[in-house]
């Protein structure tokens, strides 16, 4: 018996720092930890694309993650600034000749500007520093600390730059400002799988509380549907198979079981990526099959909801108001049908991607708790916390964990983009 | 006015229920004897089982829903599925267990679960629910929802709107329509023609003596007061009793035993007082006023022949029907330019 509960979440507010804190917990093959702020909503950029977030299987063997400065050493890097910073002045150019659509050539130098305005900025530091460099050998004692003091504070603007361009090379993704739908399914092992997906279920509402998003229980036992505001951008890492290992309380030869349970992450469309037309629709109430109104009086106010076209069904019963689960269900559904639709498009793209983000079906297992040894391994990066009942929580464990993946996803995204860049150089 | 009188009834876990006129014959549960509570402690979900058997042994409607409401209630929640699972395995203290068999018991006498939890849920309200006051129904909440679609579009009526609309409840129940629309147009003022004295002290202690009016008057027998106190109405909106006559005796215990028969029976047709609103109407209503009723499945093409023929300020605009595709909900609007140039026009609904 499947047992699905689903979370909807909305978070208060809409600047997300990760930090890592290097903890006696966090144990893992070479994993330098990288400061990047990640980013605020952008809403100047135009170039949105969906990242294909699929993929193969295998953990990310041997992948490190690299620093800010390691990334600016590489070669490939350099020259997608340049490429960049070319692409500006032509563009500046074209903007400036009497030619046709001139607004439309602004709006490309527009979208260029701050990331050239960061690249000279960062040039010019690197020459101030090169500058200062020098007089921090000089023979005044009084200027040599003077000079440290200047020194110092390029290495930090540089650094602060370095960051800020990184930022700003990677497009923002759309579906990361999106509401998001959770769902978790219980998978293989009974008994033991259903209590773990409600362990689990617990630990995203501890999540969401961690961070301040409030949520809404949409859904239980049948279909499910949970909703979120931005929070898609940490909560899709979270999607896949998770793994339980454990000795259950009933166990008597102290035997360890293995059950799985599914998370899939759903974001929510707005009303413009996705139009339903209620003449698809087949909505079914408990009193469909007889008489209504003040004939009847009940109390089973389930709503189904089917969409004809494509069979996908969503159900509330959350409520005790028919109206609300009407509500509801077709959130529930609009998140499918949405979810569908990402699949489609994503599913297209070839990517070579190691942090796998898909939106449901994939039987590849993402992490396994090892209740026993108390650990637990998210297998995309090899990375392994310890402190089971701690992680469970929801709070800064998990938060690690997902900040850790997001890292290396991003770095992903940077090494896809800068290999794109030499493909084209050739 | 036929009422009936429930403070007999629950005594201990045995009760009888007698009605008036012996009308009800073999439907009815003449004793209900509740199961002993167990005497070691037990579980929320098994006293839900225990009691969902029981239900079913009796012939209770919608044994599971009603157990599980009646749980969720007792520990603190709307519905079962908002409780986490460790909470329903968890024992239930003394006083709980107690609290349950009494609930369920009254269950058992077919008393609706609103009744029994004395509360439900309309839209986004929850609403004091006591016998012999109407229950409203899901289709309402459509009902609702058609009137707050219509009434945003238009425009002076929407929040942040300058000029106050009026509008006129024709019996209120327990509020549902009257306090959902209060709550969601801030804009509009409420006048609500009742005929149930109970209610007019239930309305008065809500404190909304600035947007509601209540006057305790029958619209059936005393249309001349209705008429000289409600004026420039822009909305008329009821749910009359729209029952025919002859359904009355096919309704389920859970009705017929607990529920005001005023608030069901519509006389022979079920039209009864449909047609002294809509009669009424054209002199409440200012100029494209709307009137919005919830009527039976049956009754959209003979309101509309009966509005053509004997309402001649009003048109018939359109039926809409509730989600399941049935028209309990009906739209009518019957207009007519007069000569007079000032023409009423109305939507039943």
């Amino acid at each position: 018996m499947a047992f699905r509960r689903a979370l909807d979440l909305l978070p208060k507010g809409r600047l997300w720092v990760s930090h890592f804190q290097k903890s006696p917990n966090v144990i893992g093959p070479n994993v330098t930890l990288l400061d990047w702020t990640t980013r605020t909503t952008r809403t100047t950029r135009t170039t949105r694309t969906t990242r294909a977030l699929h993929i193969a299987a295998g953990p990310l063997a041997g992948a490190r993650l690299l620093s800010v400065d390691e990334l600016f050493a590489k070669r490939s890097l350099q020259e997608h600034l340049e490429k960049l910073e070319t692409e500006y002045s032509e563009r500046l150019r074209a903007a400036s000749s009497e030619d046709d659509e001139p607004r439309a050539k602004r709006a490309n130098v527009a979208l260029l500007a701050p990331l050239v305005h960061s690249i000279r900025e960062l040039d010019s530091k690197q020459r101030e520093k090169a500058e200062t460099e020098a007089l921090l050998r000089d023979e005044d004692p009084a200027l040599r600390e003077l000079a440290e003091l200047e020194y110092e504070g390029c290495l930090r603007d540089i650094q602060d730059l370095r960051q800020k361009i990184l930022d700003l090379l990677l497009p923002e993704e759309e579906d990361d400002l999106s509401d998001l739908v959770l769902e978790v399914t219980a998978g293989v092992g009974g008994q033991e799988a259903m209590l773990f997906t409600d362990e689990v279920f617990d630990m995203y509402q501890g999540y969401a509380r961690h961070h301040g998003w409030s949520f809404d229980i949409l859904e239980h036992v049948a279909s499910d549907i949970g909703q979120r505001i931005q929070s898609y951008k940490r909560m899709k890492f979270e999607a896949g198979v998770h793994r339980v290992q454990r000795v259950p309380r009933t166990e008597k030869q102290g035997r360890m079981h293995t059950s799985t349970m599914t998370v899939a992450v759903l974001p929510q469309p707005t009303e413009i990526s996705l139009t339903i037309n209620s003449k698809d629709l087949r909505i079914e109430t408990k009193r469909a099959s007889g008489a209504g109104g003040q004939h009847v009086n009940t109390t089973d106010s389930a709503v189904r909801i089917v969409h004809l076209p494509t069979g996908v069904v969503a159900e509330c019963q959350q409520e005790r108001s028919q109206i609300k689960n009407k509500e509801k269900a077709m959130k529930a559904l609009r998140a499918k049908l949405y979810s569908r639709k990402l699949e489609e498009v994503t599913s297209r793209r070839y990517n070579q991607r190691k942090v796998q983000i898909g939106t449901k079906g994939r039987s590849e297992k993402i992490r396994t708790y090892n209740l026993s040894q108390d650990r637990i391994t998210d297998h995309r990066i090899g990375l392994t916390l310890h402190d089971t009942r701690s992680f469970l929580l929801g709070e800064e464990l998990l938060d690690q964990m997902n900040s850790s993946l997001q890292e290396f996803s991003d770095q992903e995204a940077l090494e896809e983009l800068l290999g794109e860049t030499q493909r084209d150089g050739t | 006015m036929w009422r009936l009188s429930l403070s007999a009834g629950y005594r201990g876990f045995g009760c009888r229920i007698v009605g008036p006129k012996g009308l009800w014959g073999s439907r009815v549960v003449h004793t209900c004897s509740a199961p002993a509570i167990p005497a070691g402690r037990i579980t929320a979900l098994q006293a839900v089982d225990l009691w969902k058997n029981h239900f079913t042994e009796r012939g209770v409607m919608e044994p599971d829903h009603s157990s599980l409401y009646i749980m969720a209630y007792l520990l603190g929640a709307k519905t079962i599925e908002s409780l986490e699972q460790e909470k329903l395995s968890e024992f239930l203290s003394p006083e709980k267990t107690e609290q349950m068999w009494k609930l369920c018991s009254r269950r058992l006498s077919r008393m609706p679960v609103q009744y029994v939890i004395e509360e439900w849920d309309f839209r986004d309200l929850t609403l004091k629910m006591r016998p012999p006051v109407f229950i409203p129904r899901p289709e309402t909440e459509e009902l609702v929802e058609l009137m707050l679609n219509d009434l945003e579009m238009k425009p002076g009526t929407g929040i942040g709107a300058d000029s106050q609309h009026t509008c006129l409840e024709v019996g209120c129940g327990s509020g549902a329509i009257s306090l959902s629309l209060l709550k969601s147009l801030p804009q509009v003022r409420f006048v609500i023609v009742t005929n149930r004295f109970l209610a007019t002290i239930f309305f008065c202690r809500l404190g909304l003596q600035d947007r509601l009016q209540i006057h305790c008057l029958d619209v059936m027998k005393d249309a001349e007061t209705v008429l000289s106190l409600c004026r420039h109405v822009s909305t008329l909106v009821s749910n009359p009793p729209y029952l025919f006559s002859e359904d009355m005796t096919t309704l389920e215990p859970e009705i017929f035993l607990f529920e005001d028969h005023a608030a069901l029976d519509g006389g022979k047709d079920g039209l009864k007082v449909i047609k002294q609103i809509l009669t009424l109407a054209p002199q409440i209503l200012s100029n494209h006023g709307r009137v919005y009723l919830e009527v039976d499945p049956r009754h959209p093409p003979l309101i509309q022949r009966w509005v053509e023929v004997n309402v001649e300020e009003m048109r018939y605009v359109e039926t809409r029907h509730d989600i399941t595709g049935r028209s309990v909900l009906k739209s009518l609007s019957v207009f007519m330019s007069s000569t007079m140039a000032s023409f009423n026009q109305f939507v039943i609904i």
